[in-house]
């Protein structure tokens, strides 16, 4: 996993509330295979939402909007990535050119999922996020700073926001740390602890 | 000598955590984990790009349920009209056999939805920690089992590489329904109009306990609907409390302990429920003694009314952001401020699905179409292979065929059209699922979420109905 430090980048206002990941990802891309490490999923990130029934554009759509095509962060609206557990979203949003997403509120597994590839999740208040829409719809094309280890965003005026972040999470972002490897550090404590479960829950024993 | 008052949830995690990190999460033991063919894909490149086993393989069951074909089903692989999703199942026979797993495939008598045939066969029981690379994961919870989603990638390689899972420990809710439901209402009704009332995403963050009198009165069919859309309220889990109708629900199952093993495991079920006197994050009553069927109208879960109600006005809500979104939601749903819900037309209707797709959902089906007939394309996917058969043996598919519905075989279907059964662009349907999400069930679909009883009623008339009035 890439290490998330700091974010210097084009921010792109989505202001569509309760996108779920169905709209991220649709299900006729979702099941098509991804080469690990190809941006494969890229097409159908948000896809609907970008293209008509006949697959052309939709200019008015934000991401369509050439200012916004080096965006690498989302300001996204409340809900953002609620329903299926798809992994396959936070893919798409990774194979689209994202690394963070700030919002009022999001989809917990959605959430989750975007962590564990190393897409930053920023959840501010509703008042802050329409601040940050209102500004970068005046100045397309502008830029927002995310400071993972100051947890800090700096809008283009330059008015900050602190966030919040689990802990856990922030210091495997900074590192780039995937999960499997710490776990790795704890094989032994697993062990102890499945001997012990093992009594416990007897009749599982057989297959622990 | 007074103890610490735990909740049930606490118990059953807690006796999970291996370690806990020093920044704060938890590594958590997963008993066992239901790999789903969606996106599986992932997880398992992820192990062969590190040259990883599954550590655990007895633990982990593979299912595959999303993409198999309603219809043509004596074909086994043969039976797929499309490349790309039969393309998906043969990834998941391969990664099964590759990684030594027991794949509960296409062909397998106990075939079905993965959180219809976990309980069903007696793999989830009170007081396991499961995982499974789907949404709806909670439906486990109605055992008293703590059972939580995992992303296919990331997460379900971890679990495959490790046995178990980095989590942040929730906070919890208790969600308590009391009141008898009154005559043309069911446990979906209860849980659409608990997510009505606590948002899509009220529960994030939470673990969710459903209780209250309502509960404890549900049959085991009636609570895992209800923990089955825990997640349509936000929270990741849910569960109930293991009681007489859980043991009785238990007993016989193939996966269930038996002889002396019954014994020691009702000891370990028995000492699961919230102690008196525990404390909740956060405590929701609902009362449903009055409750009429409800149904959705708008683009997500929450957007749920009784059937008696009219469409609501985008100036119902006073929140400027809820306000816009409504006025989406109406624009996409095409539908009308202010018209009675009983005038909205339907084009087609699905019976099925983990929300829906049991025993007693079909009886409930059943015994609305005894006798009738469908004005509109409709169709019937079991949640199970067995449940299909247990059905065909009570004549409950005649009835069903002489309405003039499909009856097909198991699959998720046209909950989310991962098979292909999708509802038509500019379509409107009536269905027993758990989400209407704008495309949903297809590009363009508009879908209606309701109980088995109501689709019925639906699919009779062409409109949503009042079951009541029919």
């Amino acid at each position: 996993m890439e290490p998330f430090t700091v974010l210097n980048a084009i921010a792109a206002p989505l202001d569509i509330p309760k996108i779920d990941t169905g709209m991220i990802m649709p299900g006729r891309y979702s099941r098509k295979y991804r080469r690990p490490g190809h941006p494969d999923y890229a097409e159908g990130f948000l896809h609907d939402l970008r293209f008509d029934a006949d697959n052309n554009p939709r200019a008015d759509f934000v991401l369509n909007v050439p200012e916004y095509q080096e965006a690498k962060i989302l300001v996204a609206a409340a809900d953002f990535g609620c329903g299926s557990s798809r992994e396959t979203a936070a893919y798409a949003v990774l194979d689209y050119g994202l690394r963070a997403l700030i919002g009022p509120s999001f989809g917990d597994i959605f959430n989750g999922n975007c962590l564990q590839n190393g897409i930053l999740v920023v959840v501010l208040p509703q008042e802050a996020v329409s601040e940050l829409w209102r500004q970068l719809r005046e100045q397309p094309g502008a830029r927002i700073i995310i400071d993972l280890e100051k947890q800090m965003v700096t809008a283009p005026r330059g008015d900050t926001y602190a966030f919040d972040i689990e802990p856990t999470r922030k210091k495997r972002l900074l590192l780039g740390l995937d999960d499997v490897g710490v776990t790795m550090e704890y094989m032994s404590k697993i062990e102890v602890f499945e001997e012990r479960h093992r009594k416990v829950l007897s009749w599982l024993a057989p297959i622990i | 000598m007074p103890t610490v008052p735990f909740t049930m949830f606490q118990k059953v995690w807690d006796r999970h955590v291996v370690a806990k990190a020093p920044e704060g999460e938890e590594l958590l033991f997963v008993d066992r984990s239901f790999i789903i063919e969606g996106n599986a894909f992932l997880g398992f490149d992820q192990l062969r790009i590190a040259g990883r086993k599954v550590r655990k393989p007895l633990q982990n069951i593979a299912i595959t349920d999303h993409y198999l074909p309603t219809l043509n089903r004596a074909a086994g692989m043969g039976g797929f009209t499309n490349p790309e999703i039969r393309r998906v199942v043969e990834m998941q026979n391969e990664n099964a056999a590759e990684f030594g797993l027991e794949h509960i495939d296409i062909t397998d008598p106990r075939q079905g939805i993965a959180h219809v045939i976990a309980a069903e066969l007696g793999l989830t029981q009170p007081g396991l920690l499961i995982t499974c690379n789907d949404s709806h994961t909670a439906t486990n919870g109605a055992l008293g089992a703590l059972a939580m989603p995992v992303g296919a990638s990331n997460q379900l390689s971890h679990v495959m590489a490790t046995q178990t899972l980095w989590q942040k420990r929730p906070k919890v809710m208790r969600i308590t329904i009391d009141g008898v439901l009154p005559p043309g209402t069911t446990s979906k009704d209860a849980i659409l109009a608990v997510i009505a009332r606590v948002g899509i995403g009220g529960g994030v963050g939470y673990a969710i306990e459903f209780a209250g009198s309502t509960v404890r009165a549900m049959s085991m069919d009636a609570r895992l609907t209800v923990c089955n859309m825990s997640v349509e309220a936000g929270a990741r889990i849910g569960m109930i409390t293991p009681d007489d109708t859980t043991y009785s629900y238990m007993c016989g199952r193939p996966y269930a302990p038996k002889g002396a093993e019954w014994d020691k495991a009702m000891a370990f079920w028995r000492s699961l429920p919230t102690d008196d006197g525990a404390r909740f994050d956060r405590e929701v009553h609902i009362d449903v003694s009055n409750l009429a069927p409800v149904v959705s109208w708008g683009t997500n879960p929450e957007d749920s009314l009784p059937i008696t109600a009219s469409v609501p006005h985008p100036t119902d809500y006073a929140d400027p952001e809820q306000r816009r979104r409504v006025e989406r939601a109406l624009r996409y749903m095409k539908l009308t401020p202010g018209m009675h819900l009983t005038d909205i037309t339907i084009d087609r209707v699905f019976i099925g699905s983990c929300t829906n797709g049991r025993l007693e959902d079909l009886r409930a089906a059943a015994n609305v179409l005894k006798g009738r007939r469908a004005v509109v394309p409709a169709m019937i996917s079991p949640g199970s292979t067995a449940i299909k058969q247990q059905a065909e043996a009570e004549g409950l598919d005649r009835i069903f065929i002489a309405a003039g519905f499909e009856w097909r075989h198991s699959s998720c279907s046209m909950c989310n059209g991962s098979n292909g059964d999708v509802v038509a662009p500019g379509e409107r349907s009536a269905s027993t699922t758990n989400r209407n999400f704008e495309g949903r069930q297809g590009p363009d679909a508009m879908t209606h979420i309701m109980s088995p009883p109501m689709a019925a009623a639906a699919a009779v008339t062409g409109k949503l109905t009042d079951v009541r009035t029919l």
